[in-house]
């Protein structure tokens, strides 16, 4: 969390995240050149790069695709979700690395413009098995692009928390145009069972555990709770930890209903830094703390500590013989709102 | 995230569990992904059976087998034109197969069974070179 905006907001742990990308993909670079060389020693330099790299980003691809989930499924991959627009900006180097090679090697050495080659080198648009996969990698090459040049947090803020999920969503649609890329392309050519199934695989792992998310949010996002006098009943008091949240759903959108020091306060579970779960966070020096990027809230009025201006819906509860109750109708974003001693 | 994003990404993952695997069924149906090695040698050792023709000369290198010619320009031709002919028996021009441009493996369908090609200048009406398959 900072209040101006620098080019990276180092921190131990950002280095110690930022070492193992650079390591592991200079290993996996290193390794695939050697085995590559051993079992194929005619291969030319250009060829070894854009293979070396294309398969990294691909793969580097597939982790970033199953953080999200993973961290919404177990905690304890909260800390891989930490700085994963650092990964993300890694692949797209990576992927740019890929692509730029392959431009110029198959389209930078003619006389028309590369761009304008290639998507004219091949026109055979009406084809599935020879449709020109190269379009489609270059398109999501663009999407990586635009994702990793807005992936600051200056972007984040200026174009708000909803834009910029959105925008970043179409993560999904270049990873489409990358499995069609690369078996209308590569696969082809390289015609192994095994590559062939590790994908497949791999799509089948990313997809199950997005749709087992997907699912399970939907049917929280389902759950009632028992109205009286225009109070949702939530939960005995007991069931919620000292200094952490009980999450409850009220009106399709989560709240976070939190115990500290005698007292209880609910504010909006979207952080709106990168829209985490702030219910799955805790209270630290008073204020509550996202469990992703550590950004505050203080619990009764739901305002970030000054200097930050952050701010979210916070909503009246009371108790009643140990029972806590919500007010469904939320206030506006950062009102103060008394707690309920207990 | 929000309500809305949620349900997004659920749709989003929907789809794409929908299209992604039409896309892979289709660029894989046809290919050859489960031949073994053995049937790969296989198909070496039954292309080295079928009766290849050689000729060389100090320009060229051309092969004949089944209904493919391939040749093998040693080196650039100074001539500004130079059409392939496949040639007869006799060693006359019959049918035009192609031309060579810079030096380089070029491998052109032949039309009839020819017994020889010829390399001819076009423009100039002189020919660069005639080989005979034995």
């Amino acid at each position: 969390m900072g209040l101006d905006y620098k080019l990276v907001l180092w921190n131990k742990y950002k280095k110690a995240y930022d070492k193992v990308i650079v390591f592991s993909m200079l290993l996996y670079v290193i390794l695939f050149a050697v085995v590559t060389l051993v079992f194929n020693s005619q291969t030319s330099i250009e060829t070894l790069v854009i293979r070396a790299f294309g398969s990294l980003a691909f793969i580097m691809l597939h982790i970033i695709l199953v953080i999200g989930p993973l961290a919404r499924l177990n905690s304890n991959f909260l800390p891989i979700l930490y700085n994963r627009r650092h990964l993300g900006v890694s692949m797209f180097i990576a992927a740019l690395i890929h692509g730029g090679f392959s431009m110029f090697q198959f389209h930078a050495l003619g006389d028309v413009n590369p761009v304008y080659s290639v998507f004219t080198s091949n026109m055979d648009y009406g084809s599935v098995t020879n449709f020109p996969f190269q379009v489609l990698g270059f398109l999501a090459l663009l999407i990586l692009f635009v994702m990793a040049s807005t992936s600051h947090d200056f972007f984040l803020s200026n174009l708000t928390s909803k834009v910029w999920k959105r925008l970043h969503m179409l993560v999904y649609f270049a990873y489409l145009l990358i499995i069609a890329h690369v078996f209308l392309g590569a696969f082809q050519q390289e015609t192994s069972p095994f590559t062939i199934g590790i994908l497949v695989i791999g799509f089948m792992i990313i997809a199950s555990l997005h749709l087992i998310t997907a699912f399970r949010e939907g049917k929280i996002d389902k759950t009632r709770s028992l109205e009286e006098d225009g109070w949702l009943k939530v939960c005995d008091i007991n069931e919620i930890e000292e200094d952490r949240a009980k999450i409850c759903t009220v009106a399709k959108e989560r709240v976070a209903i939190f115990k500290y020091d005698g007292k209880l306060s609910a504010i909006n579970n979207v952080c709106k830094h990168q829209g985490g779960p702030l219910g799955e966070g805790k209270i630290i020096d008073g204020c509550i703390t996202c469990p992703w990027h550590g950004y505050q809230y203080v619990p009764h009025n739901g305002q970030s500590p000054p200097p930050f201006t952050e701010k979210v819906a916070t909503y009246a509860l009371k108790l009643e013989a140990n029972t806590v109750y919500i007010n469904p109708v939320a206030f506006e974003e950062g009102t103060e709102v008394k707690p309920c001693n207990y | 995230m929000n309500y809305g994003l949620r349900k997004a990404h659920k749709y989003i993952w929907l789809i794409l569990v929908f299209i992604a695997p039409i896309v892979i069924i289709f660029s894989i149906k046809d290919l050859d992904v489960f031949s073994s090695e053995k049937e790969g040698e296989s198909q070496i050792e039954s292309s080295k059976k079928v009766n290849i023709r050689s000729v060389e000369n100090d320009l060229i290198s051309a092969s004949f087998s089944e209904n493919k010619i391939q040749i093998i320009l040693k080196n650039t031709l100074k001539n500004s034109s130079s059409v392939v002919y496949e040639a007869d028996a006799n060693g006359n021009k019959t049918n035009i197969i192609g031309q060579l441009t810079t030096a380089g493996i070029y491998s052109f369908n032949s039309i009839s069974k020819p017994k020889g090609i010829i390399i001819s200048d076009d423009l100039k009406n002189v020919q660069i070179t005639k080989l005979m398959f034995k």
